[in-house]
């Protein structure tokens, strides 16, 4: 037995100085040969294999001639009676995991044991065994092995079920034939045992579903001993509950009384358990919900930490699809603001800004003030984008939040805390009109005293675009001079740049700027005196760097229409070589992977990390390439380009996805097109079109790809003229192009190629196409002002539908506009349900839409649609819209 | 999976730590991650207070015992509730096997003992024994007594 090597008292003195002080490998590695003594001394022993251990657990590595040489001599203590420094012996032949060749040299050792008569001999061993054995040997020893699990030591059977949970991973097929044992140690009156053989036994038979349903109707009928085997079987029987919901008709759901009664268990984390289940079946009711919330509430005030942390963890996701169901929670939640453990803290924080109402708003930002200065900055930064959501869902509210994040912007904070604040004040200006101004106030006081030169050049940019908008922009321009004044020389050239925005766009303060350039000409550094006389011989203008005034104003806002990673690849190549840089041979093809990743649905909208046009970076690229093709120029202004529809299915020959740009009078078809063929080089690519059920759309352009080689995006266009207005149809797409035969080992294409092609889905021009999802930020405000002119009101059956929700965001997509203040949201359960909807109709026509859904009948869906714009026609075309869909 | 069982002194020099399923790369980065969380939160905590925290979707819940800070890091069915069973085994291990709450001394005394504790408590990743007078036996190669 391991035994101290210092004798314990309580001597002071002592008690500074460590066992294991100046412990070193060498050293201990030459003590290990008293293993190889003819007359062992097991407390010495002992005292090294604790020694061993204490390396080992330090993170110290043995070598592999090291690791082999003390597994060697270790397996001479077998000899050894001694009962405590075997288990020693057991314990270092784990932590050393021998090599498979090694393994030999202690089997025949572990075999004797595992037969032995003393019990725990055998358990040990089986450990052992099973943790360095590999295939060959586990069928040698498989015969014990299934004894051990019915064995009525609970220890050895412990330790052969275990053995199983682990040997599953590397050996499935011989643990699989174990099954009837363990089915028989899961009726086991030991409760440890019963755990291991639940565990073991479900991940058996994890992928036979009806094994497992089998497996928890009868366990959930009989009696569990253990409260962690009852956890698991929780977390089995709502695993059942969720893969049998689709095909149960209505009624009550199966096990709900059985995971009910948990939440009367004596044992604390089996109420949770069942209580953390309810709350997760999909589509609960209120009824459902009830008890498990009582339970968790009861919870929040515990004196267990863990458990409160349990408890509001569960809640706060609740929280996001029943917000009604937590607020009876509030005040206990609200008590644990204060509470000593800051994630508990947290996760009470932003529960109850997501379960708040708009009146509770003031009250709570109170206590948040309090509780913001002492904790960590990544717990303010989850505060800070909660109060980002809460903002965006109660704009009324905005000055409020808008000056709580102002006065934490002010506050001591790291880089990413300071950015989550100032992105969250950029999307809540460019949400919330009335923010606007008070939002650029405060980023102006910011960038008085911010120490990231990132955020100061970020937020310049972000002013100069905005700023020269609002009513009087001569007050920015002071905090804009101050930055060339005071700061380094990247955050100086930022702000020339933007005092010449504010230059270009604002008459009245031209004078004056000039004279402020004019002071930027004698900065220390090259580019802030560049920037400056590029901008002065622009705005004062003598036609030598722009004709017009439209030209300035393009030179300064207009975003760079080249892909920033070609532009980088060629200045890279500019570098080394002799020619001059010419910016027209810059490649202008985006490739079509970064798009798509950007227009992916459900991806937030961020805030200056993607300079201030983001949220139409894409649409800008579009436009740019579009504008590009001469086929194409003149179509117009660019009124919508929509996400990209997949026209393959993942992982074919040819991956193409389609971009639906729509003029006033015409549409263009960008295709996506990918080879995953490395074999191959596609030339002349094109898509061929198929109009017969489009009549409307009739082909005028088309501009092929000439190459597309492998991995190596590229795009083909194809153009149709349409009537004015919303007009639908469906195309049928084939791609055509001429194949050639590459050589993998030469990257070479052969001369001749072949004719292919290769059909492609469908594609449909929807309405959706036709309307821009616009957001207003008050909805009532905005319906009042248009007024009841153009208001068209009729009511709709939408037949059975599966669920409320379901219907709701079905009408939502197929008009394609805005949900406003948080209505596409639906309470499950709920019999009725308005949602709010606002958009810019083709023609620049602002639209708004109020649906009333209701449920009669068993599922039957009925919904009132009234529509308001600036154009009857309009408001009688998303009519028309729901009707035909 | 029970990803990470670690001891440290105040200071938050490492006494035992075993891994499981975590690459080695990542150790070190576990090792410091926990030793900071511990620094910040446990100054001042009484004796097996619990204290919990999660990053990304990893548990972790630790106390403090004597001189000894001890973290477990788990993840999947080893959540909070989980872990602090475990935890709570292991200190009740490490009391009866040193007495009282240790000092580091005591700790480092007894650290034998304390390993053996540990590998009957936490075996590759999985909660193994939970009674406390049932380890003690286990460790001495005894078998328990209600056998």
């Amino acid at each position: 037995m391991a035994q101290p090597l210092i004798k314990k008292d309580d001597d002071r003195d002592d008690e500074e100085y460590s066992p294991f002080l100046g412990i070193e490998k060498g050293a201990v590695l030459q003590e290990a040969r008293v293993f190889n003594d003819p007359q062992l001394d097991p407390k010495r022993c002992s005292q090294v294999i604790t020694k061993l251990l204490y390396l080992l657990n330090q993170g110290d590595n043995f070598t592999k001639v090291e690791a082999t040489e003390v597994f060697f001599s270790v397996t001479k203590l077998f000899q050894s009676k001694e009962i405590g420094l075997r288990r020693m012996v057991y314990l270092i032949i784990k932590e050393l995991s021998p090599s498979a060749d090694e393994v030999i040299i202690v089997t025949s050792s572990l075999m004797k044991d595992m037969t032995s008569k003393t019990d725990m001999y055998r358990a040990n061993a089986i450990r052992v065994l099973c943790r360095i054995t590999d295939g060959t040997l586990l069928t040698q020893i498989e015969r014990y092995l299934k004894q051990a699990i019915v064995d009525k030591n609970p220890v050895v059977a412990s330790a052969a079920l275990v053995s199983g949970i682990h040997l599953l991973q590397t050996n499935p097929e011989i643990v699989k034939r174990w099954s009837n044992e363990v089915q028989e140690a899961v009726q086991s009156r030991a409760a440890l045992v019963q755990f291991h053989a639940l565990a073991l036994l479900h991940q058996i038979r994890q992928n036979d579903r009806l094994a497992v349903s089998k497996l928890v109707t009868s366990l959930t009928r009989g009696t569990v001993r253990s409260p962690l085997a009852q956890c698991l079987l929780i977390r089995y029987t709502s695993q059942v509950i969720r893969e049998s919901s689709n095909n149960t008709q209505t009624g009550d759901r199966p096990f709900y009384d059985y995971l009910e009664s948990c939440l009367r268990h004596k044992a604390e984390m089996v109420i949770f358990e069942a209580a953390r289940a309810i709350t997760e079946l999909s589509g609960v009711t209120n009824r459902e919900l009830t008890p498990a919330i009582t339970v968790l509430q009861l919870f929040l005030s515990s004196s267990k930490p863990v458990l409160r942390f349990a408890a509001v963890r569960t809640l706060n996701k609740v929280a996001m699809t029943h917000p009604m169901a937590v607020t009876n929670c509030n005040i206990d939640m609200e008590s644990l603001i204060s509470d000593q453990n800051r994630s508990i803290a947290t996760l009470a924080i932003t529960t109850l800004l997501k379960t708040g109402n708009e009146s509770s708003v003031d009250r709570l930002m109170k206590q948040i003030t309090n509780f913001m200065s002492d904790i960590a900055d990544e717990f303010k930064i989850v505060v800070v984008e909660a109060i980002r959501s809460l903002c965006l869902k109660f704009p009324l509210k905005y000055r409020s939040l808008m000056n709580f994040l102002s006065n934490i912007l002010r506050e001591e904070g790291g880089f990413e805390y300071k950015k989550a604040i100032v992105d969250s004040i950029v999307i809540l200006i460019r949400d919330i009109p009335e923010a606007k101004e008070s939002g650029l106030f405060h980023l102006c006081e910011f960038i008085e005293d911010c120490e990231f030169t990132y955020l100061s050049t970020q937020i310049l940019h972000f002013l100069g675009n905005e700023g020269p908008k609002t009513s009087d922009p001569s007050k920015y321009i002071r905090y804009i001079y101050n930055r060339v004044i005071l700061e380094n020389a990247t955050v100086r050239a930022g702000a020339v740049s933007t005092l010449a925005k504010f230059g270009a766009l604002v008459d009245s303060l031209k004078p004056r700027i000039y004279v402020l350039l004019r002071r930027c000409l004698f900065d220390c550094d090259d580019e802030v005196r560049d920037r400056a006389t590029l901008y002065l011989n622009m705005l004062v203008g003598d036609g030598s760097v722009s004709e017009t005034d439209k030209d300035v104003k393009d030179f300064l806002f207009g975003s760079l229409d080249i892909p920033l990673i070609n532009l980088e690849t060629s200045l890279k190549n500019y570098v080394p070589s002799e020619e001059t840089f010419d910016i027209d041979s810059v490649p202008k093809e985006v490739k079509s992977q970064p798009l798509a990743e950007k227009k992916a649905p459900g991806k937030k909208q961020s805030g200056l990390g993607a300079p201030p046009s983001a949220p139409a970076s894409a649409f800008d690229a579009y436009e740019k390439i579009l504008s590009s093709i001469p086929e194409f120029s003149s179509f117009g202004k660019l009124f919508k380009s929509s996400a990209p529809v997949e026209l393959t299915e993942a992982e074919t020959e040819y991956s193409v996805n389609v971009v639906k740009h729509v003029y006033d009078g015409h549409v263009v078809f960008q295709y996506n097109c990918t080879n995953t063929i490395p074999e191959q080089l596609l030339e002349n690519v094109i898509v061929q079109v198929d109009c017969s059920e489009a009549e409307d759309f009739s082909e005028i352009a088309s501009k092929p790809l000439r190459s597309l080689p492998y991995d190596s995006p590229g795009q083909t266009f194809v153009a149709f003229e349409k009537p004015e207005g919303a007009i639908l149809g469906k195309f049928g797409n084939t791609l055509r192009f001429i194949v050639k035969e590459v050589d993998p080992s030469t990257g070479e294409a052969e001369d001749d190629g072949v004719e292919d092609e290769y059909q492609l889905e469908e594609l449909e021009v929807v309405a959706a196409d036709y309307i821009l999802k616009v957001g207003v930020s008050n909805f009532r405000n905005a319906w009042e002002s248009m007024g009841a002119n153009c208001e068209r009101v009729d009511e709709y059956g939408l037949g059975q539908r599966e669920s409320l929700a379901e219907a709701v965001s079905a009408v939502i997509n197929i008009l394609g506009m805005q949900p406003c203040e948080g209505t596409e949201v639906v309470p499950s359960n709920s019999r009725s349900h308005t949602c709010l909807l606002s958009g810019v109709f083709m023609g620049n026509v602002k639209v708004l839409v109020r649906l009333s859904f209701g449920v009669e009948g068993p599922k039957q869906v009925a919904m009132k649609l009234a529509v308001r714009s600036e154009d009857q026609a309009v408001s009688d075309a998303i009519h028309e819209i729901v009707s035909s869909g | 999976m029970i990803l990470a069982v670690l001891f440290s002194n105040s200071e938050g020099n490492i006494l035992v730590e075993r891994f499981h399923g975590v690459p080695s790369e990542e150790r070190l980065h576990w090792r410091s991650f926990l030793v900071k969380l511990g620094a910040d939160n446990l100054k001042g905590a009484k004796n097996e207070e619990l204290f919990v925290a999660s990053h990304k979707s990893v548990y972790i819940v630790y106390t403090v015992l004597g001189d000894v800070c001890i973290y477990v890091v788990g993840k999947d069915d080893y959540d909070e509730l989980a872990l602090s069973e475990v935890i709570f085994v292991i200190t009740s291990a490490v009391k009866d096997v040193c007495g009282k709450p240790p000092t580091e001394r005591l700790f480092l005394d007894k650290y034998g003992r304390i390993c053996l504790c540990l590998d009957e408590i936490v075996w590759k990743g999985m909660l193994e024994n939970t009674d406390k007078d049932r380890i003690r036996r286990l460790i001495r190669l005894k078998p328990p007594t209600d056998v």
